[in-house]
């Protein structure tokens, strides 16, 4: 009774409670919001945006040169109120432009033509158009107005001219991938990057170097050696020449991409050099522990030599750096900087956010603004360097639609999808192309299938991708192999992966400057051709047919599709078969083979062909080799 | 019996939800903002860590809306736990429908009160949290304390993910001995959990990361010494979190904790930010014996109270709103039992220069009993690289030896390697902010195959060996 007096209490209190309760919570009112839908509306014609690139500011300040990459033209802009004054058509795709310098010419090279424009920036018209060396990416005149100097990306050089004329006097050797070139205030010296390493085998690390040219004498006096650095961009001198700044990727290609924590497949750096740094190089990372600036681009160093800013064009961001403190940081700390993730934290004041792709960078005169011209949003954010705030987004005009081109181009380009945003596509193929290095992915083992990346131009029909085939398309290749082993991290929805793969299959072959017009073929090249085509070796034997060049290199992309054993398997092979690779534009992208054991087309034969498994080649002479290599160069 | 205990139980809390007069004094930045809380008459800090019951009196979550507070499950015996789904749409708790069940995972749709149960288990399950690609994380009770266990959250997707996390059903995440409790998913996709440091050895609240496949686990950042626990990320990307003294925070550019200058008191657990920055915190001022509801503006020198009940403890607050989905993880465990470890350069370490050449590395496990196994050495090269094979999901602690054996250092703590896993470790306690070298390790010249220590080496110690590659 008295058990069952309790339980009735106990009852009524929850009936209480419960009742209560119930009704306050029928009559809550839930605020959730549902959560907008993503509006794609990409649409699949062929839009040409202007893609702004770099920009300039005219010797009186009032005008805006802004380099449009897509549309091929130099877009003129009010400066102070970013008003739209003027289109000139130059070259196809333009890759840099500068000032003569009292500001009355505007040179610009453009890439894909291999020729310069020269405006007259008072009537705003093309004066001249001259034909320089293999993809010209930047330009500029001495201060003495002697020496016009002109960065090639493929001739891996620096061609002087004489500015006047646009007659070349001589070529000067800079590193693979010559691009981005800086003058010392005082104007004796010329500074040059360079986008793709210097060759080197694997496991050596990645070499790049800053080539220093005495512009008097034309002539290159350093080299200044940056060691595993593959990938160098834009460089910029403070104003009292001491302290020269490029941006650069830390590639960790030979250690196994196990995973992306920790720097694990890049790091995005700065090398500081000149008397502010003791006369050495002194690498400074951007990253932080859980996010990355991905791929430094652009730098600029303010009048006052008190700000750098750098974009970083995966993650979206320019980077502010308080250059004192970089300094003393520098000073008061042993290096290497480069391991220490948290480094960053000592000289970075903040990260910006801006548009697509942010790539050249712009102090006005005054110091008072940065700006960035993002790339793929056909926009210039402007930065007021008081507050280090977005001031304003100039808005280029343009199509107003995004077409599927182009939303591919932003995901190719973009570091979101990976792991902390450490990555894109671009990392690897820069400017859609490849990265000179061989990686140790992490799915066959550690140290083991070591893999050399390949060009991505003109890919349609050559597939299966991977050196194993392993992968059938090009949606396989971008999607669940790159998000388990790349991104670490979710990928792409479907549209997305099929604007990408949409996007890549787009990309055309360069220009091939080994080409004559017409398709025409020098005699070395002929012969060359003759010897890719024989059936019958220098000895009289037939050569069996999958032992001839053509067999397996065949078709209008040089490939059959297909695996085989040419004998190039290594120990740490796994397998003795592999794709054979597409020859497009194989002239430009060394090192060969599978594992980039070969530093040349020759080494393919002369060290990594024994058995003649890699075709009938040992019959051949030094000279039959040379003409097989040019001939080659023309695929 | 079992009902007039339940009923003393729940009744003072009835009395004190009817009767007690909460003190909302201030409105979220709108009264449309929801929030729900945990509620309870006794909180005890950081029981989780010792396998204990976190509210031993019982615990009620209550919802406040328009500043005042109501149950949000009322016909539950007990809840707890809250996690609001990325839509908002939803909520998952911990629950006991009756005073005698254990916790387990339960789901309630915000609108419609629509219950169910998500996960069943024997054990209590507790402190659920919501992983992208329909997974739920959540705390399983064990003999040996609390586990990170995960498994479906029951929703269809409606998407199939490239490369799942793993395959479908129950998944344990975490494999040291100490009790492993998640405190938030990041927006990188991975779980923040507080262990114990050293982790499965220690006594001291700490934070770790893991991917939601269990593998590479880590600690957050490793200027150990205080106790932290309660970890929240912010939208900024920081993580805050409580110790001893106050708050404090992990921030992306820094290998350290950085204090919060908050008001002095005492807080408790987790925190939660609302759109405009503020955050809600559960804080304990003397006199007042419980934990109540405020809201701070970080950078200010007062808080406000949102809700104190005179004789509850309100901690673990949540926003009902949308929030941002954490980036889902793609699997890349292989179909093995074991694990494959890669050190660059062992002889780094925060914990400074060596005392002697490392020539071997000792790998234990740890036994049922907690007993350190040797599973056998590897030889470590000039350049302080080593690979080896571990057992996965199990315990293990690597030394370095010198020539003669001698430790010279020894690793803090016990973590683990999943199955399948293949890691790579900088060094040897370099801390997250230490990245890699570009080269290739000595070790990778000599061989590809990692010198095989998953089985019980019979000898264990008995043969000091020289430096060198096999």
């Amino acid at each position: 009774m008295r058990k069952a007096s309790h339980s009735s209490i106990a009852a009524f209190g929850a009936c209480i409670l419960g009742v209560t309760s119930v009704a306050i919570v029928v009559v809550a009112l839930w605020t959730a919001k549902p959560v907008a839908a993503v509006v794609t509306g990409r649409v699949g014609e062929r839009l040409i945006y202007p893609s702004p690139l770099e920009m300039l500011q005219s010797a009186d300040g009032k005008q805006l040169f802004v380099l449009c990459n897509e549309s091929d033209e130099v877009r003129v802009l009010d400066a102070t109120t970013g008003a739209a004054m003027k289109s000139i058509q130059v070259g196809h795709v333009p890759r840099g432009f500068s000032l003569s310098p009292d500001g009355s010419r505007l040179f610009v090279t453009n890439s894909w033509d291999d020729t310069l424009s020269v405006i007259d920036t008072a009537s705003l018209q093309v004066i001249a158009t001259w034909h320089v060396g293999a993809e010209p990416s930047s330009v500029l005149e001495d201060h003495a107005r002697r020496y016009l100097f002109v960065a090639n990306r493929i001739s891996n050089d620096v061609a002087v001219l004489n500015p006047q004329t646009g007659a070349e006097i001589k070529r000067l050797s800079a590193g693979r991938g010559a691009s981005y070139m800086a003058l010392s205030p005082d104007g004796r010296k010329l500074f040059v990057t360079h986008v793709y390493p210097n060759p080197s085998a694997y496991p050596k690390q990645p070499a790049s170097e800053i080539t220093v040219i005495d512009t008097q004498r034309a002539a290159v006096v350093d080299r200044m050696q940056l060691h595993s650095i593959a990938g160098v961009f834009h460089l910029a001198i403070s104003e009292d020449g001491r302290l020269g700044v490029a941006a650069e990727l830390h590639p960790k290609n030979l250690v196994p991409l196990a995973h992306l924590e920790h720097g694990g497949a890049f790091e995005d750096t700065l090398m500081l050099f000149g008397a502010d740094v003791g006369n050495q190089t002194v690498e400074v990372p951007l990253d932080e522990l859980e996010r990355y600036a991905a791929r430094p681009f652009g730098v600029a160093i303010t009048p006052d030599k008190s700000r750098l800013y750098v974009s970083n064009s995966g993650s979206e961001i320019v980077t502010v750096i308080d250059l004192p403190r970089l300094l003393r940081y520098i000073h008061l700390h042993r290096a290497p900087f480069v391991q220490d993730l948290s480094a960053s934290s000592n000289y970075v004041i903040t990260r910006i956010h801006v548009g697509h792709d942010p790539r050249g960078l712009l102090v006005t005169r005054d110091g008072s603004k940065v700006m960035v011209a993002n790339r793929l949003e056909d926009t210039i954010s402007v930065i007021d360097t008081r507050t280090n705030r977005l001031s304003s987004t100039i808005q280029l005009a343009g199509p107003a639609k995004l077409s599927v081109l182009r939303y591919g181009e932003q995901t190719f380009y973009t570091a979101r999808y990976s792991f902390q945003g450490q990555i894109g596509c671009a990392n690897c193929h820069i400017d859609s192309t490849f990265d000179g290095l061989e990686w140790d992915l992490e799915p066959d083992g550690f140290g083991r299938d070591i893999v050399d990346n390949r060009l991505i131009e003109d890919l349609k029909g050559t597939e299966p991708y991977k050196w194993n085939g392993g992968n059938p398309n090009l949606p396989t290749e971008c999607g669940p192999r790159t998000e388990k082993y790349f991104w670490r991290s979710a990928n792409y929805d479907d549209l997305t992966l099929a604007d990408l793969v949409t996007y890549m299959l787009s990309l055309p072959p360069r220009p091939n400057r080994w080409k004559l017009p017409g398709y025409e073929l020098t005699p070395a090249q002929a012969r060359g051709k003759v010897i890719f085509e024989r059936t019958v070796d220098n000895f009289g034997n037939p050569i069996p047919l999958q032992n001839r060049c053509s067999y397996c290199h065949s078709g209008p992309k040089g490939t059959d599709q297909k695996s085989f054993d040419v004998g190039t398997r290594k120990p740490t092979d796994d397998m003795s078969r592999f794709d054979t690779p597409q020859l497009t534009n194989i002239a430009l992208t060394a090192p060969y083979l599978h594992d980039g054991s070969a530093a040349t087309l020759e080494e393919i034969w002369t060290v990594f062909n024994p058995d003649d498994k890699h075709g009938r080649t040992n019959d051949l002479t030094k000279d039959e080799l040379n003409d097989l290599i040019e001939y080659l160069r023309t695929r | 019996m079992r009902r007039l205990r339940a009923c003393f139980t729940i009744l003072p809390f009835a009395v004190g939800l009817l009767f007690a007069a909460p003190r909302p004094t201030v409105p979220l930045e709108s009264a449309s903002v929801d929030v729900i809380v945990t509620a309870a008459p006794e909180y005890i800090p950081q029981a989780e860590l010792r396998g204990q019951e976190r509210f031993p009196k019982g615990a009620h979550l209550l919802l406040i809306h328009q500043g005042k507070a109501e149950p949000l499950v009322p016909e539950f015996a007990a809840s707890a736990d809250a996690n609001v789904y990325f839509d908002g749409s939803r909520v998952i708790f911990a629950g006991k429908q009756k005073l005698g069940d254990p916790w387990q995972i339960w789901e309630l749709t915000l609108k419609g009160h629509s219950l169910r149960k998500v996960v069943t288990t024997t054990a209590d399950a507790e402190r659920p949290l919501y992983l992208p690609a329909g997974r739920v994380v959540y705390a399983l009770h064990t003999a040996g304390g609390f586990r990170l266990d995960s498994n479906d959250d029951g929703h269809p997707l409606s998407y199939v993910p490239l490369n799942p996390t793993t395959e479908p059903g129950e998944l344990r995440l975490a494999y040291t001995r100490g009790s492993a409790f998640p405190d938030d998913v990041l927006q990188d996709g991975r779980i923040l959990f507080e262990s114990d440091y050293p982790l499965g050895d220690g006594r001291t609240a700490e934070m770790y990361l893991v991917y939601p496949d269990g593998s590479g686990v880590e600690s957050y950042r490793c200027d150990h010494g205080v106790s932290r626990w309660g970890g929240t990320q912010l939208s900024s990307g920081d993580v805050v979190f409580t110790q001893v003294t106050g708050l404090a925070r992990f921030t992306s550019p820094l290998a350290h904790a950085v204090r919060v200058p908050a008001p002095p008191a005492r807080y408790a657990g987790s925190i939660a930010e609302t759109a405009s920055g503020d955050w809600l915190l559960s804080v304990r001022t003397a006199p007042n014996p419980h934990y109540a509801l405020k809201l701070w503006k970080p950078g200010t020198a007062s808080m406000e109270t949102v809700l104190a009940e005179r004789a509850q403890d309100l901690v673990e607050p949540v926003l009902v709103a949308p929030r941002p989905t954490p980036t889902r993880f793609p699997s890349g465990l292989h179909p093995w039992s074991y694990a494959n470890l890669l050190a660059l350069d062992a002889r780094l370490s925060r914990d400074g220069v060596l005392s002697g050449i490392p020539a071997r590395i000792r790998l234990e496990t740890q036994n049922d009993a907690g007993k350190a196994v040797t599973m056998g050495t590897a030889p470590v090269e000039k350049d302080g690289s080593f690979f080896i094979k571990v057992p996965g999901d199990t315990p293990i602690r690597i030394s370095l030896l010198d020539a003669q054996g001698h430790v010279l250092r020894q690793e803090h703590g016990w973590f683990w390697s999943r199955g399948g896993e293949q890691r790579i470790c900088v060094g040897c306690h370099t801390g997250p902010e230490r990245s890699s070298d570009n080269r290739v390790p000595e070790v990778l010249t000599h061989t590809t195959t990692p010198v095989d220590l998953t089985r019980v080496e019979s000898t264990q110690l008995a043969r000091p060996t020289a430096a060198g590659g096999q």
